[in-house]
């Protein structure tokens, strides 16, 4: 997957570029409008991701210009603001997605993969879902794991396809709120991991492998091996 | 129209306005009638005066001249005929004969020697008789019968008896009515016409200042765009349309300067902190899950509170500002509420909590999704962080005529009493308290920029009540199902 990342500050840079190098990227790294649009136009990116504030132009309107050049890729967004521009929801109406600063590494990974999902979706939806000895009946509604069914509550069950859709890689607690829940909110209480516990006391039963993880400071991530 | 509008109409300033200048010109008006009634009357009875005593003079002469034979009476009975029918005013009479005036020679020894008019003339002759007539100088004599005063003008005759002359007022009356008549209907007339163009003038006027009025007051917190209505006319009211636009253009570009610094400031801190998460991130899936990891933990939560911190602060001084920016969709406030308590209700259980809901069905209203999320989560972390263990926490909806209240109640200690007076100021929090003490503060926050307000109060029965009321758009979806109480346990 060939990456243009397009970011000023050459501190983010760097660690966005080793991090995205990490997770399997191309990573070509840009720090002004202008080398941005030279490569992108040159190189057939697969995803771009674009900070809004550039030295020499807005974001934004780097973005548009790409697309009135004829690049096709889908862009990820940094914002530093505060509040979303409604330019910015354009864009997310268009395709494209949002991240503001500071964010999670797996949240921007997580995007990122939901972002080239989205631009090539799968021939036809799976209706199930398994990890491990884990199943998921999507159309059934129904969860069981080594052939023993699960009781879960609807909020349980999206939880825990949320997690198998993205099984082995790390989801954070706003991850799972904007997913889940559908809000981009950073309550300073633990109300994730209480439904994480609770999700966990029903699939990792006594005596069984526990697949639910929790890496502190990160987040949670369902193991698939 | 309802009687509501009808009184505001009266209170109105364009009915005031021309109530009391319509006053003014009709008592104005009004005087000047009654000088120039006062100047008519007089000139009409002068001119009557003067034909009365011209007449009568004339009449004496022929009465001493034509000799006192058989003839006599004919021939002054004719004179005087003739007189009348010179009247001036003369109003064409209803009878036949003349009714207007009369004359009557009296005799020295007080007996009716001549009588020329309608009746017998006694009764005339006793009026004159009680009445004081001095010769030369007419006088007003009421004549029984006789529904108006007759003016008599009166003269001496050389034998020692007296002719008068009477000329009744009843034209003279007839004319001054249908003076006063016709003027009142004019007046009335002018009055009401004057009191339409100064009520419609004013209120075109007024109208235009209500337009001001009505679109600056939509120009709220967040909408600055709008400019208020002016008119080509350069007159007091386009001048004001004008000055509150100036003004706006003012309020506007610090409003905007303000968002620069706050955007400066939010980008200026973010980015390093950006970094700074970044490599702590790195470092952790480096090191080893375990003791090493955990400083790098905490650091990284820490940053989250501090990113956290560094929105909702900005976010409250904006909206101090009346500068918070929203971006307003439809939101089902039921629903909204519902998803909050499922997320929250796993830590309150685990806390022995139990939260009730009380709404009554959908209700939508125009609100910033993100910063309502961020409101309601708020109000339960602020339940979540403060109550003690085995409580009951009550959301409310109530939806009165033109707002919703939500209305968050618990059974716990309540808010101290040292807090109470500044809850809503930034940093204000209980002993307590672990938050950073803008919880109130940026609810408060984002109620204002939706135009409404935040009330809290401890309840007589104990425990805390936080009340926020929003107000509720036009075109809204009224809640159709009675109350009904859902139990969420």
């Amino acid at each position: 997957m060939r990456l243009l990342l397009v970011e000023d500050e050459l501190d983010i840079q760097s660690f966005l570029k080793r991090s995205l190098e990490e997770a399997g990227y191309l990573v070509e790294a840009a720090a002004d409008g202008e080398t941005a649009e030279r490569l992108a136009i040159d190189g057939a990116f697969d995803i771009l991701i674009v900070d809004l504030g550039l030295p020499d132009q807005d974001g934004i309107t780097l973005i548009l210009r790409l697309r009135q050049l004829g690049v096709r890729a889908p862009v990820l967004i940094l914002s530093a603001r505060r509040s979303v521009d409604d330019r910015v929801r354009g864009l997310e109406q268009g395709g494209d997605d949002y991240l503001t600063k500071p964010f999670a590494l797996a949240e921007l990974l997580a995007r990122l993969r939901n972002l080239l999902k989205r631009n090539n979706p799968p021939s036809n939806e799976a209706t199930r879902l398994r990890v491990l000895d884990l199943e998921l009946d999507l159309l059934r509604r129904e969860a069981s794991r080594s052939g023993q069914m699960l009781q879960l509550t609807h909020q349980e069950f999206v939880l825990l396809e949320y997690f198998c859709r993205n099984a082995g890689r790390v989801v954070t607690r706003s991850m799972i709120l904007d997913q889940v829940w559908g809000m981009r909110i950073h309550p300073d209480t633990n109300v994730v991991d209480v439904h994480i516990y609770r999700l966990r006391g029903k699939v990792d039963g006594i005596g069984q492998q526990p697949l639910i993880r929790t890496l502190r400071g990160v987040g949670y991530v369902l193991k698939d091996r | 129209m309802s009687s509501k509008t009808g009184k505001a109409k009266l209170r109105s300033a364009a009915w005031r306005i021309s109530f009391w200048a319509t006053l003014a010109f009709a008592f104005g008006t009004m005087i000047v009638f009654v000088f120039l009634q006062r100047f008519v009357e007089h000139d009409i009875q002068r001119r009557s005066d003067a034909w009365l005593s011209g007449e009568v003079e004339v009449l004496g002469d022929v009465a001493k001249r034509t000799p006192k034979n058989a003839l006599y009476g004919r021939v002054v009975s004719e004179v005087a005929e003739l007189a009348g029918r010179e009247v001036p005013n003369k109003l064409p009479s209803e009878s036949d004969s003349n009714d207007s005036v009369f004359f009557l020679q009296r005799g020295g020894d007080d007996t009716l020697r001549l009588w020329v008019g309608a009746g017998s003339g006694e009764d005339t002759l006793e009026a004159i008789g009680k009445s004081r007539m001095v010769p030369d100088q007419p006088t007003d004599v009421r004549v029984r019968g006789f529904a108006v005063p007759f003016r008599v003008a009166c003269i001496r005759v050389d034998d020692g008896s007296r002719i008068y002359l009477g000329l009744s007022e009843r034209d003279e009356l007839r004319v001054l009515n249908s003076l006063r008549l016709r003027f009142l209907l004019l007046w009335l007339l002018i009055v009401m016409l004057g009191f339409a163009i100064v009520f419609f003038a004013t209120r075109r006027m007024l109208t235009h200042v209500r337009r001001i009025t009505e679109a600056a007051s939509r120009i709220g917190h967040s909408d600055l765009h709008t400019r208020v209505p002016t008119t080509p006319r350069n007159d007091e009211v386009a001048q004001l349309g004008l000055t509150l636009n100036r003004m706006l253009d003012r309020i506007e570009s610090s409003m905007h300067q303000l968002h620069t610094i706050t955007d400066s400031l939010a980008h200026d801190l973010r980015s390093p902190l950006t970094a700074i998460r970044g490599k702590l991130e790195m470092s952790l899936s480096a090191a080893t899950q375990g003791e090493q990891a955990e400083p790098i933990v905490s650091a990284i939560d820490e940053l989250d509170r501090l990113t956290e911190f560094l929105n909702q602060s900005l976010d409250v001084a904006e909206a101090k500002a009346d500068a918070l920016r929203l971006t307003r969709t439809q939101i089902d406030l039921d629903q909204l509420l519902r998803v909050m308590i499922d997320l929250y209700e796993p830590s309150m259980a685990d806390k022995g909590h139990a939260i009730k809901l009380h709404s009554a069905g959908s209700l939508t209203i125009e609100a910033d999704a993100a910063l309502m999320h961020r409101m309601i989560a708020n109000l339960f972390d602020n339940e979540l962080k403060h109550l003690p263990a085995a409580c009951t926490v009550i959301v409310r909806i109530q939806v009165s005529v033109d707002s919703v209240s939500l209305v968050f109640e618990d059974d716990g200690p309540g808010f101290s009493p040292e807090v109470m007076p500044q809850l809503f100021e930034r940093r204000v929090k209980g002993r307590e308290s672990n938050g950073h003490g803008l919880g109130l503060a940026f609810i408060d926050a984002v109620a204002r920029a939706h135009g409404g307000a935040v009330t809290a109060c401890n309840r007589g029965s104990g425990g805390a009540q936080v009340t926020v009321s929003l107000p509720l758009t036009s075109g809204e979806n009224m809640i159709q199902s009675a109350a009904v109480t859902h139990g969420v346990n």
